[in-house]
């Protein structure tokens, strides 16, 4: 009894001590979530064992039984990181503007009109020097998804328009004007989407080989991985870091403090634009090669959840994205594999990102029953 | 009434530990039908956190709580509704675009059948807050939207709540920290009537003046004990006193006579409008020199804060100027200001003052973190921050339960207080604007405050002081400017004019038409 009153402590305090709450609190939603969908693919009839096992094959984590030729687990693994590349940008603009107290939720419309700017001016251009064509890629998709961040954030202090609803308002009219842009101008007969980029000025180099395997290499993995990590020194441990934070805690107290609030709203807005952006070209010019009309990518939206799963700590973004994609990416081997439907998986990332989602309530309650609740007296 | 027990409350062996701190230890309390009670302690003493305990917001580490003779858990504050417990908090928790009644009847609303569908019946409701009202000489008018009534009636409402819900002990946590002093007679006349009517009152107060005026009994609560229970009437003030801060205290202030020099700040006709359009100050001017403390006694709402937080350059002026040392700030930013040489210890030290969230050192350099040695090239220096926070903590004399790693928002209201102080004053500004800085703290807290406005004052500074209370501009101030309805109505030296001739003025008699 003593001994279990003292385990129970153990796992209390390691959920409850703000300290180590950063990394437990996600932990503890991750492994909810994989139990309850554990308990659904069992009511659906079949392994919930086997279904993860199939999840991680197919993301390129464990290997499959059989490979087609020029086939392995790299090539699996390489397209995962492809698709985590826009993830992560995305849900970084998140994160910034969130620990600012902005809900950016206009990610994907910032994504749509970065690449869809990127792939007219640059996307087509298929005798430009790749040398040339894929930097200057990355530079318009910044500089359109900083503007594009830069407009809601420029409505915001000027006329007071709150974020959420500029930015919900922006992602029809991008999504609906460059529709008929695409298909009235640049329109792919066959695949009804628009058509595909030169491989000059994609960020995704396919059909690499290395070794026996043909693979894709995202060039701009490498760099998502660095711009995290600034990004995190930025936030913690500069002088315009602590400002964002103060705003987004109480904007009252620093407007006190002498910091221009308006001003670095702005500039908040510009970088998390700017990574949006970053997020528009890695995935409509990287991922993949073309832009489907009148639609906006998930990630844009998913984006929002991954960046909660990773407390908004951009490191902790690299881990969460990864996971969402992975998740994402085996789908469809777990269907042939384990005979699970690869809705699944969807489900499951939903139940991952909700039970995330409740993270800022499982901290409070976790840290009450501990007694950590705050003091007065 | 007859009763088969002796106490109403019994609180037994109570402890309570907060991370580093012990709020309560071992308190044992019992409390009579009836009575009123007051708690006196100092900031940080515990008060609140017991009565927190009695109304369900924490569950204590040890010990019981006895309710009408019954061993009771209270778990939550609904629970403790149930019980007939009924709680007004220092900080008001009332929706501001809601009326008097929708406020009092929020989670318990009455219905009625209209067409055979349920409706909130308000109409009904007013009728029978408004008899409620009377009865207790409450006085609101219960269609009156929250944001429209000023904080004396916002007191009054969350009275009201209590007493709709048919409370019969009522525990009241600093009622008058934010009142004036006919508020605060008013209140006072109130809590008697409460009791007359047969209601069990819990005081949580540490103005000796008002305990004496009303309780019965009194404990007294220091670093989480329980001192003593003394019987009022027949304890000094003096004595209670010293129980609360456990030494020897001097309720008076010593102050020399000032020697002022040149002039620091020089306001001219400032008129400020708010977010309305409605003239809130008219044509204000005045000036204030080095070496003297100059205050703005008045009634709260007259334009007072508006002018300091215009000083401060949180608000537009409409028009007229002010100048710093000859220079003209009237459009110059916050940073610059401060950096001029502006030091601000703002009214609502939660909301501006302070950010909750962070630890006590980044808030200790919220007005330095940009500047060398804290950052370099934008680089934070965490050592920088610690060190230079350690060092305020002991010059100031700032309690936390962490040190300089202390969330905040953890930390007592007088140690907040004393944070945005020790900030303010270690940026060695010309100019000091001291809105109430005593609010809510305890004598021992307050006697600090002033002595080390008047320290500052010794040391060539200018102060400008915006207080409430009479007391503190009688006992503080050099010369004392009165504001009325936003008018300057008087100024004058201090030892020139009388408390009454104060009081006049700030009730809007002016001086030449005597």
């Amino acid at each position: 009894m003593n001994n279990n009153l003292k385990n129970k402590n153990f796992l209390l305090r390691l959920l409850g001590d703000p300290k180590y709450q950063f990394i437990s609190i996600p932990i503890f939603a991750i492994i909810c979530s994989l139990i309850v969908s554990a308990i659904i693919i069992l009511i659906v009839g079949q392994n919930p064992l086997t279904a993860y096992k199939g999840l991680m094959q197919g993301a390129g984590i464990l290997a499959k039984d059989k490979y087609a030729s020029f086939q392995g687990q790299p090539t699996d693994f390489m397209e995962t990181l492809d698709k985590m590349t826009p993830m992560l940008f995305a849900a970084l603009a998140v994160a910034i503007a969130l620990r600012a107290g902005l809900f950016n939720i206009g990610v994907s419309g910032q994504m749509l009109i970065a690449g869809f700017v990127a792939t007219i001016t640059i996307g087509y251009s298929r005798q430009m020097s790749p040398f040339l064509a894929k930097p200057l890629v990355a530079l318009i998709g910044m500089i359109i998804g900083a503007l594009a961040g830069g407009l809601i954030g420029f409505f915001k202090i000027k006329f007071n328009i709150n974020e959420v609803v500029s930015s919900i308002m922006l992602n029809y009219i991008y999504q609906y004007v460059f529709s008929y842009f695409i298909n009235t101008k640049y329109i792919d007969p066959v695949t009804r989407q628009s058509r595909n980029i030169g491989a000059n000025a994609r960020l995704t180099l396919m059909q690499m080989e290395i070794g026996s395997y043909k693979m894709r290499i995202p060039i701009f993995f490498l760099v998502a991985i660095i711009v995290a990590i600034i990004l995190y020194f930025f936030m913690n441990r500069t002088s315009q870091g602590l400002e964002i934070s103060s705003i987004g805690f109480n904007s009252d107290a620093a407007q006190y403090a002498g910091i221009d609030v308006n001003r670095r709203l702005l500039h908040v807005m510009l970088i998390s634009g700017a990574l949006a952006g970053l997020a528009g070209v890695t995935y409509y010019l990287g991922y993949q090669p073309s832009i489907l009309p009148k639609s906006l990518s998930s990630i844009g939206f998913d984006s929002i959840a991954v960046s909660l799963l990773g407390n908004n700590n951009p490191i902790g973004i690299i881990f969460s994205s990864f996971l969402i994609t992975v998740i994402d990416r085996g789908a469809t081997y777990m269907r042939s594999a384990a005979g699970v439907e690869q809705e699944i998986a969807a489900l499951m990332s939903g139940i991952i990102l909700l039970f995330s989602a409740m993270g800022v309530y499982m901290r409070q309650k976790f840290a009450a029953l501990l007694g950590k609740n705050r003091m007065r007296g | 009434m007859t009763e088969e027990y002796d106490y109403i409350i019994e609180f037994k062996n109570i402890t309570k530990k907060f991370p580093g701190v012990i709020a309560n230890n071992d308190v044992s309390l019992s409390i009579r039908q009836g009575e009123i009670f007051a708690l006196l302690g100092e900031n940080g003493a515990g008060k609140s956190t017991l009565m927190s305990i009695l109304f369900g917001m924490y569950e204590p580490d040890q010990g019981e709580i006895w309710l009408r003779g019954e061993k009771v858990k209270i778990n939550s504050p609904n629970q403790a509704t149930e019980l007939s417990i009924g709680m007004v908090h220092q900080h008001f928790k009332l929706v501001e675009n809601f009326t008097i009644t929708e406020n009092i009847v929020l989670g318990i609303e009455p219905q009625k059948s209209v067409l055979g569908l349920p409706i909130v019946d308000i109409k009904g409701t007013d009728q029978k807050i408004k008899d409620l009202s009377h009865k207790y000489g409450l006085d609101v008018n219960p269609t009156d939207l929250i944001e429209d009534i000023n904080v004396s009636t916002r007191q009054r409402v969350e009275i009201l709540k209590m007493l709709y819900r048919e409370a019969e002990i009522l525990i009241f946590d600093e009622p008058t920290a934010m009142l004036t002093p006919q508020e605060i007679e008013f209140l006072l006349e109130i809590i008697k009537n409460l009791q007359a009517d047969g209601k069990t009152i819990i005081l949580i107060s540490h103005k000796l003046d008002e305990i004496k005026q009303v309780a019965d009994r009194c404990a007294v609560l220091r670093h989480g004990e329980l001192i003593d229970i003394l019987d009022v009437k027949t304890t000094s003030t003096q004595t209670m006193a010293n129980l609360m801060v456990g030494k020897q205290i001097s309720l008076s202030l010593d102050k020399e006579k000032n020697d002022p020099g040149k002039t620091v700040l020089e306001v001219d006709n400032l008129v400020i409008e708010n977010e309305l359009g409605i003239e809130i100050v008219h044509d204000v001017s005045f000036v204030i020199r080095t070496g003297e403390i100059f205050s703005l006694a008045g009634v709260s709402g007259n334009g007072q804060m508006e002018i300091a937080d215009a000083i401060a350059g949180l608000i537009p002026v409409k028009s007229g100027k002010i100048k710093f040392e000859q220079t003209e700030i009237t459009d110059f930013s916050v940073r610059d200001r401060t950096e001029l040489g502006i030091s601000y210890i703002p009214e609502d030290r939660q909301r501006f003052g302070l950010i909750l969230e962070m630890p006590l050192s980044t808030n200790l350099a919220l007005k330095s973190y940009y500047k060398e040695p804290f950052s370099r090239n934008h680089i934070l220096q965490d050592r920088v921050f610690l060190d230079y926070s350690d060092q305020l903590i002991n010059k100031f004399d700032i309690r936390s339960g962490q040190g300089s790693a202390t969330i905040v928002r953890s930390m007592s209201g007088g140690n907040q207080q004393k944070a945005i102080i020790a900030r303010e004053i270690d940026l060695d500004s010309k100019l000091l604007i001291f809105v109430q800085p005593t609010r809510g703290l305890d004598i021992g807290a307050i006697q600090a405050v002033r002595e080390r406005m008047i320290a500052e004052r010794d040391k060539g500074k200018a102060i400008l002081l915006v207080s409430l209370e009479l007391d503190e501009i009688m006992s503080c101030s050099d010369r004392i400017g009165v504001i009325y309805n936003g008018k300057l109505q008087r100024v004058s030296d201090a030892d020139l004019i009388s408390r009454e001739e104060i009081g006049e003025a700030m009730m809007g008699v002016a001086n030449n038409e005597q």
